[in-house]
C-alpha cells in the first residue's frame, strides 16, 4: 500500500466547550478523488483548516505524505474555501500572480502558467481588469485558477461549484478531472452536491458531529447501504406469498399495479437478511410466484448521506 | 515548479503588497502632492477669511469729567493725548463728555461706548457698552491705548518728569530661558512648535492605525483571509500588514517634508525677489542685495527660533516615534478589526483605542506653557502617550537619555502589544457571524489556544 497523502489519527479540535472534531482516523491516498462529506458544524471545516495549516490539531497526529505536517508542505496544496473572496483593488492577474507566488512559484513560471490558465477558463482578457468588474461565476473562476496555478499535488476545495452557472461548472470539473488524471493531483472535495460526488468521487469520508460516521468506496459505500434491499415485481396470490416469506425477509413496501390484467402485478421492496443474496431469494420465490424483474435497490448519496446521518443522530 | 518561502519573505510579499496597492491609489497621491499645498491655502484662507469678516469698530468716548480729553474750537472734544490713539482701519474713535443712547449710537454708526469717570485711576476699570461685541482684537487694542492714555495722565499729575522722560526710564523685563547643559533657548513659541508636531503625529497614527483596521476589515468582510491564511501564518499578515501601511505613512511624512522645503525655499526665493525685501533691507540700515531669507527670520523675534530648531533631529525622532506608536495602535487597530465584518460595527470598540490618543493630546496641550513639569516629563515616557507627548519637549531641547529611554519603553511596549493582538487576531479574524465577548478576547490574550501550523 502506497503512503497516503493525508493521514490522521486521533486528531482532536475544541473551541472553548465546543468539541469541533473528536479522535478522527482517516486516509486520503495518492491521484484519486475523495469526497469530504457531512452536515453543517460536522467539523468538515475544521478539519480543511488544520490540513491547510490554519490550525492545529489540539491532539493526535497529522501525517501529510508520510511525515508529520509542517508549514513547507503547505506549497505542495491549493486551498479553495468555501468562504472565500479576491481583494478589491488588485487587478485580476496581479493578484492570483501574488498568492503564487506567496505559495513559492517564481513569478515568470506563474505568468506563464497563468496565460494557459487563462485560455482554458475562457477569461482571456480579464488580466489587467479590476476585481470589482467581475461576476460572481467569473470570480469562482479566478480563484480557481489561484488554487491550482502551482500545480498544488492536493487539491482541496471546499463546495467549488456553488455560484458557477451549468456551463462553467462543466468547465471547472472537466479541468479538476484533468489535473488528476493528467498530474496525478489528489482532490479532496468538501460538498452538499450529492450529484457531483456520485459523478466525481472514487472515495468518501462522511462525517457527522465531529465523528467519522462512514467511509471507503463510493461504489462499496452505496452497496453497504443498500442493507439487502431489493426491488421485485411478482404475479399471484400476494398474501400467499407473504405468508410463506414470513420472516425470511422484511417487507418495507408493497404496491398493486393497476393495469386491469387477470392476475394482478405487485411491486414490493423486501430487506433480504444477511446471508440470503438475490439468487438464493430467487431460488426461493419462483416457486411461490412469477418473479417479473428483481433487481438490487442501488441507493443514492442522497440517501446514504440521510441514512447514515439520521442512524447516527440518537 | 515551488520551492517554500522562508517567513521573511513571505512576509515581505505580504508588506509590498500592502504598500503598492495603496501607494498607487489616486487618494493617495493627491492626499500627499496637496496635502501641503491644502493646508498652506486652508491657514492663508482662514487669516484673510477672519479679516474680511471683521467688522470695523467705531466707538464713541463718553469722557463725562474730561478726564482724557479737552474741548476744541469747533464744539468737538479732543484727546489729551492723540498719539494714544493710532490710525486704525478697523477701530476710530470719537470722543464727547454726554453718554449716548443706544438709538443715538445706533443712528450715528457707533458699535460701542466706553464710558470713562474718576474711578478709572483706582480701579483701572471702564464700562465698555456694546451693540455688538467687538473682536478680541479690537478690544486689546481698545485696552491698550486707555491704558497708555490713563498713564499719561497719571505721570503729568503725579511727578514732574513730561510723558517722553517718563517713556525713557519705563522699562520692560523680557526673560530669555537658556538652558544651561545646551545653551539652546527655550520659549513657548518652541513648545508651539512641538505642538503642531504633535498634532500631525496624532493625525497620522489615527489615520494609518484606521488604513490598517480597514485592510483587516476587507480581508475578513471579503472572505479573502481564509485563503491568505493557508500560506500565511496570522502572525506574519499581521506583521506584514502593518509594516506595508506604515511605510505608505513614512512615504507620505518624507513627501511632504520634501514638498514643504521646497515650498519653504520657494517662499524665502519669492520674498528675497520681492520689491518688499529692498524696503526691508533699507529700513533696517543694510546695504541693498546683502540680505536673504534667514536674515528675514532672523530679525522678526517670534520667528527666529525656527533656524535654531535641529530640524534633522525633530524629523528623526518624529519618524521614529511615528514607526513605533503607530505600531503599538496598528496592533490595537488590527484587532478591532479582526473582531467585526464591517466597518460600523467597530465604532464603539475604538473607544478604549481613542481615549488614550486623545488624553495624550490634552496632555500635550497642557505641556507647551511648562515643558519641564512633572506631568510633561511622565507623559512623555508613558508608551501609550509619548509619541505625542515627547514631541512637544523635543524643540526645547530634552536629554538624549530621556529620548532613549522612552524610545526603548515604547519599542518594548509595541512588541508586547503585536504580541498580544497577534493572539487575538488569528482566532478573531476567521470568525463570523458572532462578535467575541470580552472574556472570550481575555482568554485568548492570556491562554492562547495552539495556533497556526
Amino acid at each position: 500500500m502506497p503512503t497516503p497523502v493525508l493521514h490522521t489519527q486521533g486528531v482532536c479540535k475544541s473551541f472553548g466547550d465546543h468539541v469541533a472534531l473528536a479522535p478522527l482516523d482517516a486516509e486520503v491516498h495518492g491521484g484519486r478523488i475523495v469526497g469530504l462529506l457531512g452536515p453543517n458544524g460536522a467539523g468538515k471545516t475544521t478539519l480543511l483548516r488544520m490540513v491547510t495549516g490554519i490550525t492545529k490539531p489540539d491532539r493526535g497526529e497529522l501525517r501529510m505524505w508520510g511525515v508529520p505536517h509542517h508549514r513547507d508542505l503547505l506549497t505542495r496544496m491549493g486551498y479553495l474555501p468555501e468562504e472565500r473572496g479576491l481583494y478589491k483593488s488588485m487587478r485580476v492577474a496581479e493578484q492570483v500572480l501574488y498568492f503564487a507566488t506567496l505559495r513559492g512559484m517564481a513569478r515568470s513560471d506563474a505568468e506563464r502558467e497563468l496565460k494557459g490558465w487563462f485560455e482554458r477558463l475562457e477569461v482571456e482578457g480579464w488580466w489587467n481588469r479590476e476585481v470589482a468588474d467581475l461576476s460572481k461565476g467569473m470570480a469562482q473562476k479566478i480563484q480557481f485558477i489561484a488554487t491550482v496555478l502551482h500545480r498544488p499535488e492536493l487539491l482541496i476545495l471546499d463546495e467549488p461549484f456553488s455560484g458557477l452557472d451549468p456551463i462553467n461548472a462543466g468547465l471547472v470539473r472537466n479541468e479538476m478531472l484533468r489535473l488528476v488524471k493528467e498530474h496525478g493531483t489528489t482532490l479532496l472535495l468538501s460538498t452538499h452536491d450529492m450529484g457531483s460526488v456520485e459523478a466525481l468521487c472514487d472515495e468518501v469520508i462522511l462525517l457527522h458531529k465531529g465523528q467519522k460516521v462512514l467511509s471507503g468506496n463510493t461504489d462499496a459505500v452505496r452497496e453497504d447501504a443498500r442493507q439487502g434491499r431489493i426491488r421485485v415485481a411478482v404475479r399471484g396470490n400476494l398474501m400467499a406469498f407473504v405468508a410463506e416469506l414470513g420472516a425470511r425477509a422484511e417487507l418495507l413496501s408493497k404496491s398493486t399495479r393497476d393495469d386491469a390484467s387477470p392476475i394482478p402485478i405487485h411491486d414490493l421492496e423486501l430487506a433480504l437478511p444477511d446471508g440470503w443474496g438475490m439468487p438464493e431469494f430467487l431460488a426461493w420465490a419462483v416457486q411461490h410466484v412469477e418473479v417479473l424483474e428483481a433487481v438490487p435497490l442501488r441507493l443514492s448519496m442522497e440517501e446514504v448521506f440521510v441514512q447514515t446521518v439520521e442512524s447516527a443522530t440518537p | 515548479m515551488t520551492h517554500p518561502k522562508s517567513t521573511l519573505e513571505i512576509w515581505a510579499s505580504v508588506v509590498r503588497r500592502e504598500y503598492v496597492t495603496r501607494v498607487r491609489r489616486r487618494a493617495f497621491l493627491v492626499a500627499t502632492l496637496l496635502g501641503p499645498l491644502l493646508m498652506v491655502g486652508l491657514v492663508a484662507g482662514l487669516v484673510l477669511l477672519t479679516q474680511s469678516t471683521e467688522e470695523p469698530t467705531k466707538v464713541w468716548v463718553a469722557d463725562h469729567v474730561g478726564l482724557l480729553t479737552s474741548p476744541a474750537e469747533d464744539g468737538q472734544f479732543i484727546p489729551t493725548c492723540p498719539t494714544c490713539y493710532p490710525e486704525r482701519n478697523m477701530l476710530t474713535y470719537r470722543f464727547g463728555r454726554d453718554v449716548k443712547s443706544r438709538e443715538e449710537l445706533e443712528a450715528e454708526g457707533f458699535s460701542c461706548m466706553v464710558e470713562l469717570d474718576d474711578g478709572i485711576l483706582q480701579s483701572e476699570k471702564a464700562q465698555l457698552l456694546h451693540l455688538a461685541p467687538p473682536s478680541g482684537r479690537a478690544k486689546r487694542w481698545m485696552e491698550r491705548d486707555f491704558s497708555q492714555a490713563i498713564e499719561r495722565v497719571k505721570v503729568r499729575e503725579t511727578s514732574d518728569l513730561d510723558y517722553e522722560a517718563y517713556l525713557a526710564l519705563k522699562t520692560d523685563v523680557t526673560l530669555v530661558g537658556l538652558d544651561m547643559a545646551t545653551g539652546e533657548r527655550k520659549g513657548a513659541e518652541r513648545g508651539a512648535l512641538g505642538f503642531a508636531f504633535s498634532i500631525f503625529m496624532l493625525m497620522f497614527v489615527l489615520i494609518y492605525g484606521m488604513h490598517v483596521m480597514r485592510g483587516v476589515i476587507e480581508e475578513k468582510s471579503n472572505r479573502i483571509v481564509e485563503v491568505v491564511l493557508s500560506t500565511v501564518r496570522p502572525s506574519t499578515l499581521l506583521a506584514g500588514k502593518i509594516a506595508g501601511i506604515g511605510l505608505v505613512g513614512l512615504t507620505q511624512i518624507l513627501a511632504w517634508a520634501v514638498l514643504n522645503w521646497i515650498l519653504f525655499s520657494a517662499l524665502g526665493l519669492v520674498v528675497e525677489q520681492s520689491a518688499w525685501m529692498e524696503s526691508w533691507t533699507a529700513t533696517q540700515g543694510m546695504t541693498a542685495g546683502t540680505a536673504d531669507f534667514a536674515t528675514v527670520l532672523a530679525a522678526q523675534d517670534k520667528l527666529a527660533f525656527l533656524l535654531d530648531i535641529h530640524w534633522g533631529v525633530m524629523l528623526g525622532c518624529g519618524a521614529v516615534y511615528f514607526v513605533l506608536g503607530y505600531v503599538m495602535y496598528g496592533a490595537f487597530f488590527a484587532t478591532i478589526g479582526a473582531m467585526v465584518e464591517q466597518e460600523s460595527d467597530a465604532q464603539y470598540l475604538l473607544l478604549p483605542v481613542m481615549l488614550p490618543l486623545m488624553f495624550s493630546y490634552f496632555l500635550a496641550s497642557l505641556s507647551i506653557e511648562s515643558p519641564e513639569s512633572t506631568l510633561a516629563i511622565v507623559s512623555s515616557f508613558v508608551p501609550f502617550s509619548s509619541p505625542i507627548s515627547m514631541m512637544v519637549r523635543l524643540p526645547m531641547g530634552v536629554p538624549w537619555w530621556h529620548v532613549a529611554l522612552s524610545m526603548a519603553l515604547l519599542a518594548v511596549t509595541a512588541a508586547l502589544m503585536v504580541g498580544l493582538a497577534a493572539r487575538v487576531y488569528r482566532v478573531a479574524i476567521l470568525m463570523y457571524g458572532k462578535r467575541p465577548s470580552f472574556k472570550e478576547i481575555l482568554r485568548w490574550t492570556l491562554r492562547p489556544d495552539s495556533g497556526a501550523l
